[in-house]
């Protein structure tokens, strides 16, 4: 006797938060980006003014947010290949054993993922720094001058990816990981019999029967990477000169520096459409769900 | 689409409710109860507390993180609630008085005596720090710029005094940086804003024209950029934005520092072993004379609080000469009433002299409502742009001045 | 294949495995000391008197170490207040997991009405960058009278789109004969859910503990905006009070960090065990 009711009561709590907390506010700022409106609104409703699409027409025109949109690009077009591959190939050479030391080695993965943004800005910062820091003494000791790791525009794209794929790589490993136990037995075992060596049986039983845990891996990292903020926040304040400004970064400023809240609330519509349009195109990419 | 539009509809009228009920709380007659809520900067309230313990008034200390000011005080604004008091960097004031955050003190002002804008310096009382003609907020603590040198490795290099002028600071530095690879005489902060301003003051010039309109196009500007990349065009300064200054200074790697009373408490806490070998020294001077910073906090009221008269109280409890220099005890933050920046305990200490002397002719940054976000980034952008990666110096500059027209004081 | 040569092949393939097994522990060894070596570094730093903390050349291994900091921490700067906080957001976060559990378990298993729209709000969730919603949000909160509250602080991030859709995607394996059958006993579905759907999700749920675990463990930005109340601070906000202007004491903010990190390691270490161990899909073969 399946109560007709029973799914919208599971659903509920949560849709209700998610709506509130997510969907209502998105809404306003949709509103938002059609005004002017500044710090000056809250002392008066007076000083905004609807402006239709003037701000998205400023935006397009706006060559730091272009530079904003490319490091966005570049930085998903490269980071989460490297997550995905990084955390896939540790995990599977993770789950070659259930040994007490291989169960100690997961920890260490996981460390990164789990240090606040906080500390990870001030750990980091010291071992990037120029003069300073443990990297280019390190470098010094083998006769390598010094690296402008986070000033130089180009190396400093990558000092600030590499951080980020240093924290991104912990939480994906154990989502392979445990996806990869779940393989079932029998396939490996049949592999084996048939001759194929581990390599082999890796690549062509483990890894298509990690479909959905690598797409599921592949669509979550890619939103985040586009909403790439906390390393280039915490390490360069999008610096040197906008060069690893993403575009969380450009409406951040806008909005918090800056106070332009109609400029940057069209900013984050905007981005939210471009993350909308590449996560369905993911989707669409792959049909059905596996329930193996 | 319809659902949506109603939903939109409904949002924002959520929005406009919340705002009109944040804002339509009136300070009232009668005095609300309770301790009073102060924001402070900094990682601790405990100071504050400490300051406040014999003021016979109750009060509950609220420490906000520096990175994170923008942030609170924007929500704070946006909602309506906010503290009793709070501090203000100078370089935000504009901005939130425009906000319609900082209640209007110019009424009671003369009902107390420590606020009398006599008793400050004339460059950051009453009117030098009021907007649109309205007092908003009351001195507290200053801050400002000046040179520090390490005497020791100036000496060993054949220099005998720290340098007077800016011509003298860029000498010396081309033979401190010929000291060897890695080794630098002196080191331009690339997020000191302020810092070229400061070169077009010395030069003799201004920001802001007669009418108040901000203007850069001028010929002491163009001198201060000559010497800002000067400085870097003869290598004398690291081009990497991540230099720790602190460390530069107590390393000997940058020996000349242009910097704030907080670098000197930075050293002495941390290389004790330095004493005697460092020295601040007024700010270089160009044609116009040593003219610095004026920078620091102000006090302000929070537009809507509910206890006016207990706050006000508070404050003039606080901008007394004894407890401005109790604050400087407690933090090393320089006060800014007259009577205690002449205090001669306070300037017993040599570099402290130091630090009051430049207070006396320094100036503010205009008061100019996002300052720091427009005028304060593009300037840094320009300078960068054409130091660090080789843009066209006419461009560059001309660019800055197209972003930044039409910016007044009002 | 005779099972002479089969079980002679067996055998050199053991020995031959075995190697491969520590070749490969070996590399693991080296990619985890390389990977957690900005945290030891940390935790080093945090032990160093602060003016070997801003030496240079930089030491590696403390020289003269010192808890001093770690006592300041606790007796001068309110710490212990902040892990309080701290813990108190985190329970309220389990809360919110449940809740997501039960989504994740009606989008998996039922079929209903809606169903495809609310799932793809789920997903539109995720998509919504923070940083211009911030203020919306805080409005909401505010109307609520829910700021300067820990639950206030708890609740914009209670749920996520993430980990309802990472619950429905390993539900959906759970066979649906063992949920018809106990319906036909007659369980109704809240029973079906707590004793059968929850222990079958035992992995995912002990990923989802960690995870919600550290997302409120780490929570930064919404305790300093709803906080009016320093008292309501979480560790997080409490460690960037310590960026002065001037970074001069390296070791004190370490030993900040170091707070930050320790408690999750260990959650982490005790939750792998049930993460890894007994994923028993039982009615899955």
């Amino acid at each position: 006797m399946r109560s007709r009711l029973a799914p919208y009561l599971f659903v509920s709590p949560a849709m209700v938060l998610l709506v509130t907390f997510g969907i209502v506010p998105i809404l306003v700022a949709a509103v938002i980006s059609t005004t002017n409106m500044n710090i000056s609104a809250f002392a008066s409703w007076d000083n905004v003014d609807f402006v239709g699409a003037d701000n998205y027409v400023a935006l397009f025109a706006d060559a730091d947010f272009w530079q904003a949109l490319g490091n966005t690009g570049l930085f998903a077009i490269v980071g989460v290949p490297a997550i995905v591959l990084v955390s896939l190939f540790v995990a599977i050479l993770l789950n070659r054993s259930q040994s007490r030391f291989f169960r100690a080695l997961r920890a260490f993965y996981f460390i990164p993922a789990i240090t606040a943004i906080v500390a990870i800005s001030l750990i980091w910062g010291y071992l990037y720094n120029t003069q300073f820091g443990l990297l280019n003494y390190g470098l010094s000791l083998v006769g390598i001058e010094q690296v402008q790791w986070l000033s130089d525009p180009w190396l400093s794209k990558f000092s600030v990816a590499l951080v980020a794929v240093w924290r991104g790589t912990g939480l994906n490993i154990i989502i392979f990981l445990a996806a990869l136990q779940s393989v079932p037995k029998e396939y490996l075992e049949a592999a084996a019999l048939d001759g194929a060596g581990e390599a082999r049986t890796t690549f062509s039983v483990t890894i298509p029967l990690l479909r959905f845990a690598i797409f599921f891996v592949a669509v979550t990292t890619t939103i985040a990477w586009l909403q790439f903020f906390d390393e280039p926040f915490v390490l360069t304040d999008g610096g040197p000169l906008g060069a690893t400004t993403s575009v969380s970064i450009f409406l951040y400023k806008e909005g918090f520096r800056l106070n332009q809240f109609g400029y940057a609330s069209a900013g984050s519509i905007v981005l939210f459409v471009i993350i909308a349009v590449i996560t369905l195109i993911q989707l669409r990419l792959r049909r059905a769900d596996d329930e193996y | 689409m319809k659902r949506a539009a109603t939903t939109g509809l409904a949002a924002l009228t959520a929005v406009g409710v919340a705002l009109a009920l944040g804002a339509c709380s009136s300070p009232t007659e009668t005095e609300a109860d309770g301790p009073l809520t102060v924001w402070v900067m900094g990682d601790s309230g405990a100071n504050f507390e400490a300051l406040v313990a014999d003021s016979g008034i109750d009060v509950e200390v609220v420490a906000v993180p520096w990175d994170a000011i923008d942030e609170k005080l924007t929500t704070a604004v946006a909602s309506g609630s906010g503290p009793d008091i709070l501090q203000i960097g100078l370089s935000k004031l504009a901005t939130f008085a425009e906000a319609g955050a900082l209640l209007p003190l110019d009424d009671v002002i003369g009902d107390y005596p420590n606020l009398d804008p006599a008793n400050f310096p004339a460059g950051v009382s009453g009117a030098a720090t009021a907007v649109g003609g309205e007092i908003v907020s009351v001195p507290w603590t200053s801050d400002t710029r000046v040179l520090f040198t390490r005497t020791d490795i100036l000496a060993e290099n054949g220099i005998d005094a720290p340098p007077a002028t800016w011509d003298e600071l860029r000498e010396a530095a081309k033979t401190l940086a010929a000291r060897g690879d890695g080794q630098y005489g002196y080191y331009i902060p690339q997020w000191d804003a302020p810092l070229p301003i400061e070169m077009t003051w010395s030069m003799g010039g201004e920001v802001v024209d007669a009418d108040g309109n901000v203007d850069f196009d001028t010929p002491e500007f163009q001198d201060a950029v000559d010497l800002y990349t000067g400085l870097y065009a003869d290598g004398s300064v690291p081009t990497n934005g991540d230099f720790d200054q602190t460390q530069g200074f107590v390393s000997g790697v940058a020996p000349m520092l242009v910097s704030g009373p907080y670098l000197g408490r930075g050293i002495a806490d941390s290389a004790p072993e330095l004493d005697g070998k460092w020295q601040a020294s007024p700010l270089p001077a160009g044609d116009g004379g040593s003219i610095s910073l004026f920078a620091g906090s102000n006090l302000g009221v929070w537009f809507n609080t509910d206890q006016k008269t207990t706050a006000l109280e508070l404050l003039d409890y606080v901008s007394a000469p004894e407890q401005q220099l109790a604050w400087y005890d407690l933090t090393g933050e320089l006060p800014t009433a007259s009577a205690a920046l002449e205090d001669s305990e306070l300037n017993s200490d040599p570099n402290v002299k130091v630090y009051t002397d430049q207070l006396a002719t320094a100036k503010v940054l205009p008061i100019v409502a996002g300052w720091d976000g427009i005028v304060g980034t593009e300037l840094l952008n320009a300078l960068n742009a054409i130091v660090l990666t080789g843009a066209d110096r006419d461009a560059s500059l001309e660019a800055f001045y197209a972003k930044i027209d039409g910016l007044a004081v009002k | 294949m005779s099972t002479e040569l089969l079980r002679h092949r067996r055998a050199g393939t053991r020995s031959g495995a075995r190697r491969m097994t520590v070749a490969i522990g070996a590399v693991l060894a080296v990619g985890a000391l390389i990977t957690a070596f900005p945290f030891l570094w940390m935790l080093t730093t945090s032990l160093k008197p602060q003016r070997e903390s801003i030496d240079f050349p930089p030491t590696v291994v403390p020289q003269d170490p010192t808890f001093e900091w770690y006592v300041r921490l606790f007796t001068e700067l309110d710490f212990g207040t902040y892990l309080r906080n701290t813990v108190i957001v985190v329970a309220i976060g389990f809360l919110g997991l449940l809740f997501m559990a039960m989504a994740g378990y009606a989008f998996a298993k039922f079929d209903f009405r809606g169903r495809r729209g609310m799932f793809f709000i789920v997903l539109a969730t995720m998509m919504i960058p923070i940083q211009v919603t911030m203020i919306p949000t805080y409005l909401i909160l505010n109307g609520l009278k829910l700021t300067n509250t820990l639950v206030g602080i708890a609740l914009p991030t209670l749920v996520g789109g993430f980990s309802i859709f990472l619950f429905r995607q390993f539900m959906s394996t759970i066979p649906t004969e063992m949920l018809e059958a106990a319906r036909l006993d007659g369980a109704g579905e809240f029973r079906i859910f707590w004793q059968i759907v929850l222990p079958m999700s035992r992995p995912i749920l002990a990923v989802q503990v960690v995870l919600t675990f550290i997302a409120g463990w780490n929570s930064f930005l919404w305790p300093l905006i709803i906080a009016s109340d320093q008292k309501l601070y979480t560790l997080s906000v409490g460690l960037s009070l310590l960026n002065q202007q001037l970074a001069v004491n390296p070791s004190l903010q370490m030993a900040a960090a170091s707070v930050m990190v320790v408690p999750i390691l260990l959650v982490f270490v005790v939750f792998q065990r049930y993460v890894m161990q007994g994923f028993a899909l039982s009615g899955l073969k």
